[in-house]
């Protein structure tokens, strides 16, 4: 569970709204870096680990709703600044087949994006200090540490969002007593089909004691004060209960498929993130530039 | 998630869905996540939902490959309804918009190729961004392909059983180890593509227009109703006793649909 699968209109608009522009800033910085170093480069090779991370996720173990993400390679493989690129199309795409909502691509992106960060710079710190040879302990570490932060990035977003908007006045439920407002309770003449609906209405507002003239956010006050809200509390328990049996998993495969990558050619791991950095090919002076 | 079955759909199908233009569905499908945004009723979403899915269903789009993907988001949103709504209907409430959405997005998805989706992204992303996702599309369905004929060939030699999970497990990473090193090569080949045909960034995709008009004002006529359905029950606080009625009439709307559906085949 490393990246949001909450749908379309839970959180706040101004949550998801800056998560899209603090990944717009990001993606043009990623994007000016990639072209100054060579689009010709980063464009195939962002597209090859960003196909290699959707398969992985396209496949879920289903009694604990967790699929491998393999991020933490996906880091090794590209840096941080590829890394970025490529998980805001991950995201976008996974957003586009119904996994994920679209208004949340901009927080998913920075979630999945650390991941890729933390996953580089950790297995890349370890790997100089105790050798490529010991790549498969410094991999799980690494992946285990990765994911342990993100979850709590995914619990941070919830506690923002639990403030208020997320679970106003929702028409049939009663923000106020959390009761569901029975739509027959009255019979089906009295609730409006010939005319009555207002007075049953008014009748019910009366008894709860909704006052709903002050609007949305009058409402999403009222919510939270009465403690409407998203349970902040219970979701961290949720998410740090099931999250490490996903962080052993992941931590097993990220090690198994690096070990197995750094045994065969070790040449590829931090190839994509040094490649930016190095003279390019003869004849390739400009790298598609 | 079949990402195949979404393409071969998106290019081989033809419904009324496929003749409109890419930019009408693209308009619809954003009134239509609008209208998930928006929508703060359980009664109200469920029949947002069963009305798609009754659309759906009068144009024929294959349902039956659609709904498993449009329902695949409510196991992950029932988890976090679970663990972070403050009520049984809130939590109905959220599993439906992920539904709901999803429903929307596939409906797209099924009736429209990739770079016609994309296209109008490009223009809007940095240029690096907007052909990496083209090549993301375009390596997905090869690395789907060999990871899936990589864990038959695995399956073939008794590599994968219930009995053994350790070394099923094995055998499943070094699949994976496998398709890794596959995808950098395929991306090393991308790139001598590339380099021979002299790119210098800006991988063009020609838009397409819609061959039929009717298809077009349909969608987002369609689109646009959901959505004023769903601001006048979040607005109208008369019309907070009705909301049942949305759902009876999606219920209609999906028997419609149904009925269409079975009459054109």
């Amino acid at each position: 569970m490393s990246h949001i699968h909450i749908p379309d209109g839970v959180l706040p608009w101004w949550l998801w709204l800056t998560g899209w522009l603090v990944t717009a800033v990001l993606l043009g910085l990623a994007s000016r870096r990639a072209t100054r170093s060579g689009s010709r480069r980063a464009v195939p090779i962002i597209g090859a680990v960003s196909a290699l991370v959707l398969v992985s996720m396209s496949s879920e173990i289903v009694p604990i709703a967790y699929h491998v993400n393999l991020t933490v390679i996906a880091g090794v493989l590209l840096g941080p600044w590829l890394g970025m690129i490529a998980a805001f199309i991950v995201v976008l795409v996974l957003a586009l087949l119904g996994h994920g909502g679209i208004t949340v691509v901009g927080l998913n992106t920075l979630v999945i994006a650390t991941e890729i960060a933390l996953g580089w710079a950790l297995v890349r710190g370890g790997t100089r200090l105790f050798g490529i040879a010991r790549v498969r302990p410094v991999a799980a570490v690494s992946t285990v540490l990765t994911l342990a932060i993100t979850t709590t990035m995914l619990v941070g977003v919830v506690a923002l969002a639990g403030t208020g908007a997320a679970t106003r006045e929702t028409g049939a439920l009663d923000a106020e007593t959390l009761e569901f407002r029975n739509p027959f309770s009255g019979g089906l003449f009295s609730i409006g089909l010939l005319g009555h609906g207002h007075e049953a209405e008014e009748e019910h507002e009366a008894e709860a004691g909704h006052e709903d003239e002050g609007g949305d956010a009058h409402a999403g006050e009222d919510a939270h004060a009465h403690g409407a809200t998203l349970s902040v509390s219970r979701f961290a328990a949720v998410v740090y209960t099931l999250g490490p049996i996903g962080w052993l998993l992941e931590a097993l495969v990220t090690a198994g498929v690096l070990g197995y990558v750094g045994r065969v050619r070790p040449s590829l791991l931090f190839a994509g993130a040094d490649g930016l950095g190095r003279t390019p090919r003869i004849g390739d002076e400009h790298g598609g530039r | 998630m079949d990402v195949t079955a979404v393409d071969r759909s998106a290019i081989s199908g033809d419904t009324l869905l496929h003749r409109a233009a890419p930019a009408s569905k693209l308009v619809a499908a954003g009134l239509l996540l609008g209208a998930v945004v928006a929508v703060n009723d359980p009664l109200v979403a469920a029949g947002v939902a069963l009305s798609l899915t009754g659309a759906g269903a009068a144009v024929r789009l294959p349902l039956r490959t659609m709904l498993p993907l449009a329902l695949y988001p409510a196991l992950f949103a029932l988890i976090f309804a679970f663990a972070a709504a403050p009520g049984p209907m809130t939590g109905a409430l959220v599993v439906l918009k992920a539904v709901t959405a999803a429903l929307a997005v596939v409906t797209l998805m099924f009736s429209t190729p990739y770079p016609q989706v994309f296209a109008p992204l490009q223009r809007v992303t940095p240029q690096v961004v907007g052909d990496a996702l083209l090549m993301t599309y375009r390596s997905l369905f090869i690395l789907a392909e060999k990871f899936a004929d990589l864990t038959r060939a695995v399956r073939l030699r008794a590599g994968l059983s219930a009995r053994q999970p350790i070394r099923s497990a094995k055998a499943t990473v070094r699949a994976l180890g496998g398709l890794l090193l596959y995808s950098l090569d395929l991306s090393q080949r991308e790139y001598d593509i590339l380099y021979l045909r002299g790119y210098e960034g800006g991988l063009r995709v020609s838009g397409k227009r819609g061959t039929d008009r009717t298809a077009d004002a349909a969608a987002v006529l369609y689109a646009a109703l959901i959505l004023a359905t769903v601001l006048a029950f979040r607005l109208a606080a008369g019309l907070g006793g009705y909301t049942w009625i949305v759902m009876v009439a999606g219920a209609v709307d999906l028997a419609t649909g149904l009925l269409i559906g079975r009459r054109r085949s």
